[in-house]
């Protein structure tokens, strides 16, 4: 990400009538810039870069407000995806979008701006259920900011709604267009953190946990509530001291009063990801492990291996702070219990936990 | 291209001549796709009706005969140490080699199911003639194949990279396309390897599966090469062992491969059984754990003829101290 730049708009027809695809043509004046039809670049011409340097401007035909897909074997979040952008610049040798999408290149929907207007109805129509909605579940929802100016879009919208929280979620410091915003309330910047090894080694293209955290530290100060997300906890050489450093730098950047939720989630990937790693990443240790086929037919660590991770990163999080929200990402009942000492029991109890984290942030 | 097969056919037809054997090419040449066949029935079925449809041939540029339809049965003839049979014989002006593929791929498709290593054949032919797209979008559903990207990546390296001895054996039906999948990810040497392991033992289609994955998974926690595990002193006693057979070898091969790459998991294992065979249970009855101990439920199983049976059995269960003290393995008194 440092050194990122697109090398080439695609832009798809029809995209250009679209004033956010027009916007973003204007950041990009020196760009190349090539039409192509809904059917082209249907699938990947160099698996190796995944189309990385291309933005793809295209029409969305599908909702862009989904669930986030659980699994009725674990506990899930309740969390709700705003879906404007598949793909990411960064590559992270884990990521689970190198087997999820099949399509390449960096795809904006450039008719979000016309279909926002539906989501917005949705959440105004249930006024008495909390939406917790983010935008980084299938991209990084910071790291293209500075050319689609997504924020300046999603941050007047979300942040008047009393019945919805807007979470960016990132692994980069592009947080210009955030803090150059007037609105805070209802927004909540989170960052994905994990060990200094990890991150230097499998993060590629993200900035260090340094540069996560000072960036965190501006939107705290900035009055923006934050989140941080330990996912995927991953089991490596002295994982022990490497959470413990990175923890050591939560606290001297953040104060941890500020933060609504801290998400912790073991490495877990659908089975096609092993040999995409393989051959897109040959150098990654993050394979070597005990994975075993979890429930949802995902591999995961074997199962004292997570409960070894989440209870010392949790030991360790409370040690910092009583209570910092902390909640395991797609976990059974049996592991909360044994690992944080309770357990909402099921998907619609974390719903409620979160929920309540969101009253006691924004009032 | 005449977009008609039909018609590029038809106005092959009436140029039938005699054409002797030995004046065709024993390889299949640039159009034909057949890999891996039988050929008994179809010299059977010759020795008993006789040809019925004549070969199509191509005399191309250097004059010499390529087959463009016809490539089993002259096999056959040839075998059946024929002379000469009847052609029809067509110019190389006449049909292009996009259309005298065409032709074969659709003469095929009339009549049979070309195999996995055919299919990869057949797209790598196209591949030089038609867009990737549209082989994507036409050729591929004609082969049962869904238009997907990487399943034609891989079908073309299925062609390209793979040893004749492997593709052999997927034609065979011997080896799994799952496991040729995951062969083509090591290097030459290690993926013949690791098949003539497969033939010599002869690994069901799972059991292929399974051993790749496995030794690839070693190869890559451990930082060892894919020689280096197979020449390991231990996987070289199993393959030795004269006193089990190769179901026996493979099974303990795999246990002994698994417990490399799952340590912790395969502790957790033996130490649930033995403190499960500690318990002294009744005749009939057995506690299982969860496959990966994933689940939170371990299971009870009790066989028993009648009621009175069952509650015997009950009730000596009820009075073994042990067993309130079963927990998940990993667990420790501290």
């Amino acid at each position: 990400m440092p050194g990122f730049s697109v090398k080439k708009v695609l832009l798809e027809e029809g995209a250009s009538e679209h004033a956010f695809a027009q916007r973003i043509l204007r950041r990009l004046p020196e760009t190349p810039v090539q039409i192509s039809t809904p059917t082209e670049s249907g699938e990947y011409a160099d698996e190796e870069d995944m189309g990385k340097g291309t933005l793809h401007l295209v029409i969305h035909k599908g909702d862009f407000l989904k669930p986030c897909p659980g699994t009725k074997e674990y506990i899930c979040c309740g969390y709700q995806i705003l879906n404007l952008a598949t793909n990411c610049p960064l590559d992270c040798s884990y990521c689970i979008l190198q087997s999820y999408f099949n399509q390449p290149n960096l795809r904006v929907f450039v008719n979000l701006e016309e279909e926002l207007e539906q989501v917005l109805q949705t959440i105004d129509s249930n006024p008495e259920r909390i939406f917790r909605i983010g935008t980084g579940e299938f991209t990084d929802s910071l790291a293209l900011d500075h050319i689609t100016g997504l924020s300046d879009l999603l941050l007047p919208e979300f942040s008047k709604r009393r019945n919805t929280v807007l979470e960016l979620k990132t692994k980069t410091d592009k947080i210009k267009g955030l803090v150059a915003s007037k609105h805070r309330d209802r927004i909540i910047v989170s960052w994905s953190l994990n060990s200094p090894y990890i991150s230097a080694r499998e993060e590629h293209g993200a900035v260090s946990l340094r540069k996560r955290l000072e960036a965190a530290r501006i939107c705290q100060t900035e009055g923006f509530a934050l989140g941080f997300h330990f996912d995927p906890l991953v089991y490596h050489d002295n994982w022990k001291e490497e959470y413990l450093k990175t923890i050591e730098l939560m606290d001297r950047y953040i104060d941890p009063k500020g933060i609504i939720w801290i998400s912790l989630g073991s490495f877990r990937f659908m089975p096609e990801l092993k040999s995409v790693i393989r051959k897109r990443h040959p150098e990654s240790s993050i394979l070597n492990s005990e994975f075993i086929f979890g429930l949802d037919g995902k591999m995961r660590y074997f199962k004292p291996i997570r409960m070894d991770l989440y209870s010392f990163v949790r030991e360790n999080l409370e040690t910092w702070h009583p209570n910092p929200g902390l909640y395991l990402c797609m976990e059974s009942n049996e592991i909360w219990q044994k690992c944080l000492g309770w357990s909402p029991k099921n998907s619609e109890g974390l719903s409620r936990f979160l929920d309540k984290r969101v009253g006691e942030i924004f009032r | 291209m005449r977009d008609d097969i039909m018609s590029i056919y038809n106005n092959t037809e009436g140029s039938s001549q005699p054409v002797r054997l030995k004046d065709i090419e024993d390889q299949p040449g640039p159009y034909c796709m057949s890999f891996g066949f039988d050929i008994e029935p179809l010299k059977r079925s010759l020795r008993r009706a006789g040809l019925i449809n004549s070969p199509l041939l191509i005399k191309n540029r250097h004059e010499q005969l390529d087959i463009i339809i016809g490539y089993r049965r002259i096999q056959a003839l040839k075998s059946l140490n024929r002379d000469s049979i009847s052609c029809r014989i067509v110019s190389y002006s006449e049909l292009s080699d996009l259309e005298c593929l065409l032709l074969n791929l659709h003469d095929n498709l009339s009549f049979r199911e070309f195999n996995d290593v055919e299919k990869g054949m057949v797209l790598r032919r196209l591949s030089s003639w038609v867009p990737r797209d549209e082989i994507l979008e036409h050729y591929m559903p004609f082969l049962g194949l869904s238009s997907h990207g990487p399943t034609l990546d891989f079908f073309l390296k299925l062609d390209e990279e793979l040893d004749e001895k492997i593709k052999e054996s997927i034609a065979e039906g011997h080896l799994s396309l799952h496991a040729s999948k995951l062969l083509l990810e090591m290097d030459i040497d290690a993926r013949l390897s690791v098949f003539q392991l497969i033939s010599k033992l002869k690994f069901n289609v799972n059991q292929q599966k399974q051993l790749i994955e496995y030794i690839l998974d070693i190869s890559n926690n451990n930082q060892e090469t894919i020689s280096e595990i197979l020449e390991d002193v231990s996987l070289k006693n199993i393959c030795s062992d004269t006193r089990m057979n190769n179901p026996q070898k493979v099974h303990s091969l795999l246990r002994m491969l698994r417990s490399r790459i799952f340590p912790r998991l395969t502790d957790a294992e033996k130490t649930f059984k033995r403190t499960a065979s500690a318990l002294d249970l009744p005749g009939g009855v057995r506690i299982h754990y969860p496959p990966f101990f994933e689940a939170p439920n371990y299971r009870l199983e009790i066989f028993f003829k009648s009621g009175k049976e069952l509650k015997d059995k009950i009730e000596r269960l009820s009075r073994i101290k042990g067993v309130s003290k079963l927990r998940d393995p990993w667990e420790t008194d501290t």
